[in-house]
């Protein structure tokens, strides 16, 4: 009785569903880390730590972090995804001629 | 990667049609986004005191709460506070389910926005899914034009007033009139406002089903006494077609006449015959649709219901158990904490900054002294008076500071302070303190640790 045009039906695939959780997870935890870093440092008072000569704006130095953080924890949630899913199955001890 | 025929990354999932549904819990729904949506897209233009009521100044790292100003040095309460929220969802999830997923989050309250919009340009359902199999014509570029230009504006505002929440938002508006809206205000704004578009226009219960966090580990929070939707399928069992006329008793059937309208009004494309399933996010409009049905057929409602599995296995239900009685009593504990320091909380900041350069400097008469920067913030929105002094070493001295220090509401007073003390009294290294008290007779002082070094004895 119930057809596919009823239900929802097809999936995402494997590949978006990990690319879609693996983007927004990571912009969650960057949103997170911005907040508290930015609650300790001001991003005026770290103007010359890195460069001598960068003069840095208030909102461009929070920018900044956060895209700091959200590609350094998209890359770690990427690695993390990508060995998770591509794993052996079973160890080499454990094969059978099937595998 | 091993899969042997990777999928396409962009295969897109097929496509939902959810029913639209009126009835109980689809009024309560549309009550929550009007509220919610309202709260959000007001609250900035609030006006207190002559200031923005709701304003996370960032650009000037002060957070404005209606009469309240938090300085970045408060960032403990914004933490407790975030903890309390985490913990009141684990609360209610316990005690109720996903009621926060169906009815308070902003993925749900959006998508709700977008399908009053899309409902409104491309009809009904059974409409908008022939439109979509429809060739191009005017009418279907009339339609999804005007969906598009809706959902389009509607963002573009979402954007504008979450910027608005974090740089003063009739300046803002004015700015925008003017055409002279900052690079990174303007981005953000962008940037917020195509999240909306793609999240609540497009991904819609994708997101539930495969990004969110909450969706997945709620059920850890899920007892037999939780509050679920569910089918009672002792009622509802055998399923099956019939007449109005029909005797369900001398047929052997249950109450289902397999309609399928939970099916097809499901924002998540399940079937909530087949159990609790984790794509359900406790919408209710399969309860709607499913006491829709029961009227029409002279059927009692509740066939699709809020229960508990123990009242569907005709057991007491119990709302008072050990769980509950945990997290209550954490937030309890928490909420008065952070009631307490709040109303503790003195509006003066001191930070004291030892000079690094030299351990302590000896002048004429047997003197020794040690320099300070001294850093006093007041909090407060007014200009207040105070007076510095410092104690732990006998006989010690401040010099160079004036009797009364003005600081003016908001303000930051950096100050070189030289401490001095009688060489017979100070030697190695001692604490000390700084002492900061405002002299309009309110008693509000503010104490901060320091070392003061001497010879080694």
């Amino acid at each position: 009785m119930i057809t596919e045009e009823y239900r929802g039906a097809k999936q995402w695939s494997r590949n978006k569903q990990a690319v879609f959780a693996v983007v927004w997870i990571s912009f969650l935890c960057a949103a997170v880390g911005t907040m508290v870093f930015f609650a300790v440092f001001d991003p005026v008072d770290l103007t010359g730590v890195f460069d001598e000569d960068l003069e840095l704006e208030r909102d461009a130095g929070y920018a900044a972090g956060f895209f700091f953080f959200w590609v350094f924890s998209l890359v770690c949630s990427a690695i993390t995804a990508f060995l998770v899913r591509t794993a052996p199955k079973r160890d080499a001890a454990h094969r059978t001629k099937q595998d | 990667m091993t899969d042997p025929k990777p999928a396409s990354l962009y295969e897109s999932a097929k496509k939902i049609y959810p029913r639209e549904m009126s009835g109980r819990f689809a009024n309560l729904s549309k009550l929550a986004t009007v509220t919610l949506l309202g709260l959000f897209y007001a609250m900035p233009w609030l006006i207190w005191d002559g200031r923005q009521a709701f304003l996370f100044d960032l650009p000037s790292r002060k957070f404005y709460l209606l009469g309240l100003t938090l300085w970045p040095q408060d960032f403990p309460y914004l933490a407790l506070l975030l903890i309390i929220a985490a913990l009141s969802l684990f609360f209610f999830t316990a005690l109720a389910g996903r009621l926060w997923c169906g009815f308070a989050c902003p993925q749900t309250v959006w998508t709700e926005a977008f399908i009053w919009m899309e409902q409104f340009t491309e009809g009904t359902r059974s409409q908008r899914m022939k439109l979509d199999k429809a060739p191009w014509s005017w009418n279907k570029l009339r339609r999804k034009g005007s969906k598009q230009f809706l959902w389009i504006s509607f963002s573009l505002w979402t954007g504008f007033t979450f910027v608005g929440y974090f740089a003063p938002i009739r300046e803002l508006g004015y700015e925008l009139v003017t055409f002279s809206v900052g690079g990174w205000t303007a981005f953000w704004a962008f940037f917020y406002g195509f999240a909306t578009y793609g999240n609540a226009g497009y991904m819609r219960e994708q997101v539930c089903k495969y990004m969110c966090p909450y969706a997945r580990f709620q059920s850890a929070m899920f007892d037999k006494d939780t509050l679920i939707i569910s089918y009672d399928e002792n009622r509802g069992e055998p399923r099956g077609g019939r007449k109005r006329s029909v005797d369900v008793a001398a047929e052997g059937l249950g109450s289902c006449i397999d309609c399928t309208l939970c099916v097809q009004v499901c924002p998540t494309g399940i079937d909530i015959r087949d159990g609790l399933q984790y794509e359900c996010i406790a919408c209710a409009a399969c309860i709607d649709a499913c006491d829709s049905v029961m009227d029409k057929m002279n059927y009692p409602r509740g066939l699709v219901r809020y229960t508990t599995e123990h009242a569907l296995q005709h057991d007491k239900t119990h709302v008072i158990r050990p769980r509950m009685i945990v997290y209550a009593a954490l937030l309890l504990v928490l909420i008065g904490a952070l009631i307490t320091s709040m109303s503790m909380r003195t509006p003066i900041i001191l930070d004291v900054i030892r000079d690094r350069n030299a351990l302590y400097r000896e002048l004429p008469g047997e003197i020794i002294e040690n320099t300070y920067t001294i850093k006093l913030i007041n909090q407060s929105n007014d200009s207040r008076e105070f007076e510095l002094s410092v104690v732990g070493v006998t006989g010690i001295t401040l010099n160079g500071v004036e009797d009364t220090l003005v600081v003016a509401g908001g303000g930051v007073l950096s100050l070189p302070v030289r401490a001095r003390a009688h060489r017979d009294d100070a030697f190695g290294v001692m604490k000390i303190e700084f002492v900061a008290t405002t002299k309009d007779g309110s008693g509000d002082t503010k104490t901060e640790d320091s070392r003061f070094l001497g010879p080694m004895p």
